[in-house]
């Protein structure tokens, strides 16, 4: 029998951790949402219940807005984080103020996010920071009421959590450009604006879809943010997902989740086909060749 | 000394106006100083070599030229008569060729070549074309849609030169495009680099630290050390007339003796060492009061092979008894290294039949050897 080198050993072993660990659970979860029963007493049936149940519930509307808050989100981080990193890769050549900035990056995400977002509930609070500096201010007769638990400050919350995982794949593509270019780009007659868009642009794109992935995917995981800063009135996926298992809805939550799934899927093949005109994900990291 | 234009074929005297001419730039990083107060000028179609160790501020010297520096302090920086001091890189007429080529890795041959004109708003079609004669200037018509990881180094290097090629500069600035290159590679693109030098009449200011490399291509040579200029001139100047002992040994002179003037006239120094009288040609500009410490420079090759006494002859001014030491055996040439009372002294024998075994003195032409100073007045 042929010895099969090393690389095969890993992947396969590889493939069957993900199998076994991931993709198992995963199909788990689809065959469960096409089943019906109250609590834990499942009764083995197919059906399409938990979907119309989950639909006619408003759910339809729910999985738009969960997938516009985190959409738009995604793009503010982007544009937030991209000027950031390129600042922090290229242009800032103290390092001290690297170091400092490195750590205002990832010392707050040591506390729980929990935490981490309900302070924001002393800023916007009816009695917040705030609606007092307005109301002593006189610039308001009443409390500002949109400034919390609306959509304003989900999308708040979610800026603030997500920054760093746009920020650090940016910064690390951009680090990665070799400086000659750049050089060559402007000794070649570009102007800053051109060599933006026809050097760092392009060779910064990894960063660009590694930040737009692990931005957009995790955002719509995540249930802290929305419930907690959008309490009843900005409902989101995840976490109606988690109250549905809080209450042992488990079949409809199961629903949910395959719907998720299913989203997290046609994201995949829309990030596929908006990679085309580069040459695929291939394309994206063919500039990393050398 | 000014450029003279006699050297090698540097003679295009239509427009004797610079075309490049930087005044009084210093450049510092933090308290190091690059470029220490340096003017240069360049000829139009001129070939000149900034040449110095690692260090000297050659490079940096470029970068200022290019643009890609802004330099602490400047009188000015004129291209065909024009100030660009203020003027960024993006807009200067010249292009750097970068040691290491810096071709971009996500466009393909075709888009790195066309990118100078790309950015200047030319056509399609025109790019293409214009791309396509570069490509032909560097003997490389096929390489169009290959990708750059597909190329070799020496492949790069000329990809690299037809981009900067390819938007007709008034300058090409290039900084130790052969570095990066081996051995046989290297001296293919010399040729290669006289041969489009030639062929497109546009000044070359070209880095490196190879003296070798220098004396082949430029029509004028400017060493520099320390940030400053050391000596600048046509490279027969710098080769047989080093102004100074830094000059002499970065030149490649193996022998270098140090003695005392004893007087110059009409352009000959005599200099003792030791108990002996030597003479050469005087290289170090205005002549120092006698008993100044100069240093006789002589090149192995120069260095001949006697088992006469040779008392009472013409040449017997650079005569010295001598015992062989060790022999090398280099291939096309020996390298013997000579005991003198003054020291050793190596000879190179090329011609077998010169080579003595029972040889008992070592001379050499007073007109092949240079007397010069010992160190330059700034260092």
């Amino acid at each position: 029998m042929p010895r099969l080198p090393a690389g095969v050993w890993s992947l396969s072993g590889f493939s069957l951790l993900w199998f076994g660990g991931i993709v198992l659970p995963l199909l788990a979860i689809i065959l469960v949402s096409f089943l019906q029963g109250r609590g834990l007493n499942i009764n083995f049936d197919p059906t399409i219940k938990q979907y119309e149940r989950f639909f006619s519930y408003g759910g339809g509307e729910m999985l738009a807005r969960s997938v516009r808050i985190a959409g738009t989100v995604t793009l503010i981080e982007l544009l937030l984080a991209f000027p950031f990193a390129l600042w922090l890769a290229k242009g800032c050549k103290n390092n001290t103020v690297k170091l400092l900035t490195f750590t205002a990056l990832t010392v707050p995400f040591f506390l729980s996010p929990a935490a981490r977002v309900i302070v924001w509930r002393s800023v916007f609070g009816i009695n917040g920071v705030v609606n007092q500096v307005l109301l002593g201010a006189g610039i308001v007769d009443e409390p500002v009421l949109w400034l919390i638990f609306s959509e304003f400050s989900v999308h708040f919350g979610f800026i603030g959590a997500f920054f760093p995982t746009m920020v650090w794949p940016i910064f690390l593509s951009v680090s990665l450009i070799d400086n000659d270019f750049l050089e060559a780009s402007g000794d070649l007659g570009a102007s800053r604006l051109r060599t933006l868009l026809h050097i760092i642009l392009p060779l910064a794109l990894p960063g660009i879809v590694a930040g737009f992935v692990f931005t957009f995917i995790p955002m719509l995981g995540d249930a802290v943010v929305s419930s907690y800063m959008g309490g009843n009135n900005v409902l989101m996926l995840a976490a109606q997902v988690q109250s549905l298992i809080g209450v042992s809805n488990f079949l409809v939550a199961a629903a949910l989740a395959a719907v998720v799934l299913a989203i997290m899927l046609a994201f995949q093949v829309l990030l596929w086909f908006a990679l085309k005109p580069v040459g695929g994900l291939a394309g994206v990291f063919a500039s990393l060749r050398r | 000394m000014t450029s003279s234009e006699a050297g090698a074929g540097g003679a295009r005297a239509a427009d004797d106006s610079p075309v490049l001419s930087v005044q009084n730039a210093t450049h510092q990083f933090g308290s190091l100083v690059a470029v220490d107060d340096v003017s240069i000028t360049a000829g139009r179609g001129e070939f000149l070599t900034l040449l110095g160790e690692s260090g000297s501020g050659k490079t940096t010297l470029l970068r200022v030229i290019a643009g890609l520096e802004r330099p602490t302090q400047l009188g000015g920086i004129f291209i065909e008569g024009q100030d660009v001091s203020a003027v960024p890189a993006s807009r200067r007429n010249c292009t750097t060729v970068f040691q290491h080529y810096a071709l971009f890795p996500h466009m393909s041959v075709g888009q790195n070549i066309e990118y100078g004109l790309r950015v200047r708003g030319v056509s399609l079609s025109e790019r293409r074309e214009r791309a396509m004669e570069a490509l032909n200037l560097v003997r490389l018509p096929e390489t169009y849609d290959r990708r750059v990881h597909q190329l070799s180094g020496g492949e790069r290097q000329r990809i690299s030169l037809a981009r900067a090629l390819v938007t007709r500069p008034a300058i090409l600035l290039l900084d130790e495009p052969l570095g990066a290159l081996d051995e046989k590679l290297r001296v293919d693109m010399q040729v290669e680099l006289l041969d489009l030098h030639r062929k497109l009449g546009i000044t070359f200011i070209y880095v490196t630290h190879s003296q070798e490399e220098a004396l082949t291509m430029s029509d004028r040579i400017i060493l520099m050390r320390n940030g400053n200029i050391v000596q600048e001139g046509p490279p027969t100047d710098l080769f047989d007339r080093p102004g100074n002992r830094f000059v002499a040994d970065f030149m490649g002179v193996e022998n270098l003796l140090e003695g005392t003037l004893e007087a110059v006239s009409g352009g000959r120094a005599s200099v003792r060492v030791g108990d002996h009288e030597l003479g050469g040609i005087w290289s170090g500009g205005d002549a120092p009061a006698a008993g100044t410490k100069v240093c006789v420079a002589v090149r192995a090759e120069r260095v001949r092979l006697s088992n006469e006494s040779g008392e009472g002859r013409e040449d017997a001014v650079n005569r010295l008894p001598c015992r062989a030491g060790i022999t090398i055996y280099k291939g096309k040439y020996v390298d013997r290294t000579l005991d003198t009372d003054i020291g050793a002294v190596k000879a190179r024998i090329w011609d077998h039949e010169a080579d003595l075994a029972d040889l008992t003195s070592l001379w050499w032409r007073d007109d092949e050897c240079a007397v010069t100073l010992m160190e330059a007045e700034d260092s």
